[in-house]
């Protein structure tokens, strides 16, 4: 089994993309290449929906690392929705990803960019 | 049950080798999450030996990765065989994960995910070969892990 990537529509400054399969030594350029368009433009949050991913290694982790670096500069998070258990236990052994960017449904994780949405346009009122 | 399994060194195959290994784990009722574990470590060990080793001094009849398999009273044992420097992955240092997550160090991960995940491990250097024996626990339905 390889990895699966599938883009959804992007929304304002958001971009969901869910992965199925494996990412590891074998999968992980073609995650690199199929984000790289995404993380030129100034993303505020890319959500990466693991509902169907099975299985990820070190390679797998340092994409991910690589995707929150490119996002870091303006400010742009990467956010994890619903990790399977061998995936949970990888993160967490490298302590990869802050709790706060780890969401259990996709739903949590809209309500999360709602509320960052909202402060965004709130500071922009204040102006 | 015990097994044998040789690989080029070739990334390619390292995931043929995972592909056996998981057939034979299913097999002999090896939960997903343990076949995870076996997957991982087989990986990152592997895909070190490919990357970081030094195949000038492979001679071509020890170009292969050898890996050992065997279940016994619910321990299941990896022995990862490779010729080439001697090198110790129980010996590298560990990754600073307290570094700034922007700034976060993406080598060493892999070595200390083995590390982490094997219950057991011990190096030895046996004449032209670094021969890394692991072994994990198998949890039994009762007794979840």
């Amino acid at each position: 089994m390889s990895l699966d990537i599938e883009l959804h529509t992007p929304g304002k400054g958001s971009q969901r993309v869910a992965l199925r399969g494996r990412l590891d030594t074998h999968t992980y350029e073609d995650l690199d290449e199929a984000l790289a368009p995404l993380l030129s433009r100034h993303l505020h949050s890319l959500v990466l929906d693991l509902s169907g991913l099975e299985y990820i290694s070190s390679a797998g982790i340092r994409s991910i690392f690589k995707a929150r670096k490119a996002l870091s500069p303006h400010g742009g998070k990467v956010l994890l929705v619903n990790p399977q258990p061998q995936i949970q236990k990888v993160l967490d052994m490298v302590k990869a990803v802050p709790l706060n960017e780890i969401f259990s449904s996709t739903a949590e994780a809209d309500a999360y960019l709602d509320v960052m949405q909202r402060r965004i346009i709130e500071a922009d009122d204040d102006d | 049950m015990q097994m044998r399994l040789f690989i080029p060194r070739e990334h390619a195959r390292v995931d043929d080798l995972n592909a056996s290994l998981e057939a034979v784990l299913a097999n002999n009722g090896v939960s997903r999450a343990i076949q995870g574990d076996v997957r991982l470590i087989v990986e990152e060990l592997a895909s070190n030996a490919i990357e970081h080793g030094d195949v000038a001094r492979v001679g071509a009849e020890e170009h292969e990765l050898c890996v050992d398999i065997a279940i016994r009273d619910r321990l299941l044992t990896l022995e990862f065989r490779e010729s080439g420097a001697p090198f110790n992955p129980l010996e590298q240092p560990a990754p600073d994960l307290d570094a700034d997550i922007l700034d976060r160090p993406t080598g060493g991960l892999g070595l200390h995910l083995v590390r982490q995940v094997a219950e057991m491990a011990a190096y030895q250097r046996m004449g032209n070969y670094n021969v890394l024996r692991l072994s994990l626990r198998i949890p039994t339905e009762e007794d979840p892990a």
